[in-house]
């Protein structure tokens, strides 16, 4: 299974990274370029998650569970991954809802920002594959100047896991909310 | 037809930002912090390096050792006098020693090939169920009522042993029968462990000598120590002699100073000792070492100390010398010219002993045959070292053990299983930093899944609040 993970993983890494690039080329800049991207963004997103699934599900069957949760290299590799396929999601579903007016107004920098963490969660995700194979990158050097030595456990305290869900329940609550008014 | 609405802001996409920096900014904290109910104590730096030479002539084999240590620590196991009692400090415990009465050590173990495992993973494979000092140790009571361990050799723990020497690598107490490990170690099967302490053997210029089989067994003979308590009288049973040493005791002032003076007087042998005197005036912090040195017989004595190891300068330097044959092979490891020998040192250092030292990665030592560490072969009586060495990064083992490496729990198992060394996986600081997540696995494994679950959480709810911002309208229009 491990060759078919490495062989899987091109596909969400590639239309992420492609994805990324589409929509900062369609927020920033003007011309045919960019009405491509903002155009065809949407189909690059789906066919990046349907990418992403088949290579979760094949990592996920390399190693034993057991492993995966004992490894802090592998956990990282899992949270980055599956925080990257998160990050895709929500720009999945909001350049879906959205249609041709994904990038108008403010709009734009949701996405931008949205992609931009999705490009370090996915760069990271890749390299720590990278290392899992015994193949470590420069990359992870970066890594460690932001702070992380990747050969530790991400994980955080639990005040700030506290702040997460706070966060996520609280805007999910205004964002319901927000639907119900407007209809 | 578009309508006008009024949605909830395009900005509270800053909330996830917010969330995953949090996360970032503060991983990694929460979780590791010094349990010495479960003995737990990690060192304040994790890796160190270590200066390592050998040589050789046609009779003796030489290691000089050379590492950093802040300051010396010469005092082990020592009798303080306290409110009328003799009080024992010094023994082992997890992390530093409070009071700095613990030795320094180096250890090596050596093997010849005939422990093919240890020359790719090195000390791990020693490393059993339920060692010493892990936090799951086994109970003095079960190993003290083990037919082996406790009723033959009489011990109360479980040291290092060699995978082999059990029969299901998971239970420490499925030792093989006697016939087989005597069989074992005739066929080579043990390491050999060169052994030197700062307080217990370097004052009269001796090594302890020791080999790793189904335990961690002493060479036949005597020890360079044995142990200065009389347990019925609650006393020591020598002091200093008075008549050679100008004094009974030491001072405990003195023991925890941090300063030594080699050439002077900060043990207790067998030549400046007399039986202890219970009706002299001991005073409050009168102090006298547990642990009498003697000059070490029969194999247990083939290694000693060469010229004299000292600490100077913020620096170790020891330097060990040993027969090449000793006419122990039941014991030692024998070298000869045109062998190639696998090597693992460990220092200890800071006052810490037991599990609480540095170890280093399996590297090979040849002699007049290409290695990684090169002996050199020389003529006369003493060798002339070069400002040349093979330098090492010792590591901070944490709680790894041989069963957990080749369990379903180590990514690395089937490698194990194929002989991919250790070396070729993994660096000294990933495996000192995966050895102190060891430590706290389930901890650490808990709080990971929190907060990978927590940061999806933050996403679901971003998303939410954004959908009506990304309504199919433009931004704008009018109805």
């Amino acid at each position: 299974m491990t060759g078919m993970h490495h062989m899987l993983v091109h596909f969400p890494l590639g239309f992420w990274a492609l994805a990324t690039l589409m929509i900062l080329v369609g927020a920033l800049l003007p011309g045919r370029m960019a009405e491509l991207s903002r155009a065809a963004l949407l189909p690059v997103l789906v066919l990046s998650l349907l990418g992403a699934l088949a290579a979760i599900v094949t990592g996920f069957l390399i190693w034993p569970l057991e492993a995966n949760l004992a490894s802090p290299l592998a956990r990282n590799h899992i949270l980055m991954a599956l925080w990257s396929l998160g990050i895709f999601a929500m720009l999945t579903v909001l350049v879906w809802r959205a249609g041709s007016a994904a990038f108008d107004g403010a709009r734009r920098w949701v996405l931008v920002i949205l992609a931009l963490i999705g490009g370090l969660f996915f760069a990271a995700a890749g390299t720590l594959g990278g290392h899992l194979v015994g193949a470590p990158t420069l990359f992870s050097d970066v890594l460690g100047l932001m702070g992380w030595e990747v050969y530790t456990t991400f994980y955080s305290p639990l005040w700030v896991i506290a702040m997460m869900v706070i966060i996520g329940i609280a805007l999910g609550a205004l964002g319901i909310m927000s639907q119900r008014r407007t209809g | 037809m578009a309508r006008h609405y009024k949605g909830a802001s395009p900005w509270l996409v800053l909330g996830l930002p917010v969330a995953l920096g949090l996360a970032w900014i503060t991983q990694g904290t929460g979780v590791i912090e010094n349990d010495p109910e479960r003995n737990i104590s990690i060192p304040d730096e994790l890796t160190m390096p270590l200066q390592v030479q050998a040589a050789y002539n046609d009779e003796q084999i030489y290691f000089r050792y050379r590492w950093p240590a802040e300051q010396a620590h010469v005092y082990h196991d020592m009798l303080r006098y306290t409110d009328g009692k003799w009080v024992r400090h010094g023994n082992s415990r997890p992390g530093p020693d409070p009071d700095g009465t613990y030795e320094d050590r180096v250890a090596m173990l050596v093997d010849d090939g005939g422990v093919p495992d240890f020359g790719r993973y090195g000390g791990y494979i020693t490393v059993g169920d339920q060692m010493r000092f892990f936090s799951d140790s086994a109970s003095p009571t079960d190993v003290s009522a083990h037919p082996h361990l406790g009723q033959q050799l009489g011990q109360s723990d479980v040291r290092k042993y060699l995978p082999a020497t059990r029969t299901d690598q998971s239970d420490w107490r499925s030792v093989a029968d006697a016939d087989v490990l005597a069989a074992q170690r005739e066929a080579g099967y043990f390491l050999d462990l060169w052994h030197w302490r700062a307080g217990r053997s370097n004052p009269i210029g001796a090594s302890d000598d020791q080999w790793v089989g189904e335990y961690r067994n002493s060479d036949a003979g005597s020890g360079p120590y044995t142990t200065n308590w009389d347990a019925e009288a609650e006393q020591p049973l020598w002091m200093l002699d008075p008549e050679e040493t100008g004094k009974r005791a030491l001072r405990w002032e003195d023991v925890t100073s941090g300063k030594v003076d080699f050439d002077g007087l900060y043990y207790l042998s067998e030549d400046n000792r007399t039986d202890f005197d219970p009706d002299h005036d001991w005073q409050e912090g009168d102090v006298i070492p547990r642990r009498l040195l003697r000059a070490p017989e029969g194999s247990r004595g083939s290694i000693a100390v060469h010229g004299q190891a000292r600490w100077e300068d913020g620096y170790w330097d020891v330097t060990l010398v040993r027969d090449l044959d000793t006419g122990s092979p039941l014991d030692d490891k024998i070298f000869t010219e045109q062998g190639i020998y696998d090597i693992g040192i460990a220092v200890y250092r800071n006052a810490t002993g037991s599990r609480w030292h540095y170890v280093s990665h399996p590297y090979t030592l040849g002699l007049g045959r290409d290695a990684e560490l090169q002996a050199v072969a020389f003529e006369g009586d003493a060798p002339e070292w070069p400002d040349d060495w093979f330098e090492m990064t010792l590591f901070y083992p944490g709680q790894v053990d041989w069963p957990l490496l080749i369990s379903h729990a180590h990514a690395g198992a089937e490698d194990i299983a194929e002989g991919t060394p250790v070396r070729a996986r993994h660096s000294e600081k990933q495996l000192a930093l995966y050895g102190v997540e060891m430590e706290f696995n389930d901890a650490i494994t808990t709080r990971w899944l929190m907060t990978l679950i927590a940061g999806l959480i933050a996403m679901l709810g971003v998303t939410l609040a954004l959908l009506t911002t990304f309504r199919p309208t433009r931004l704008g229009d009018r109805s």
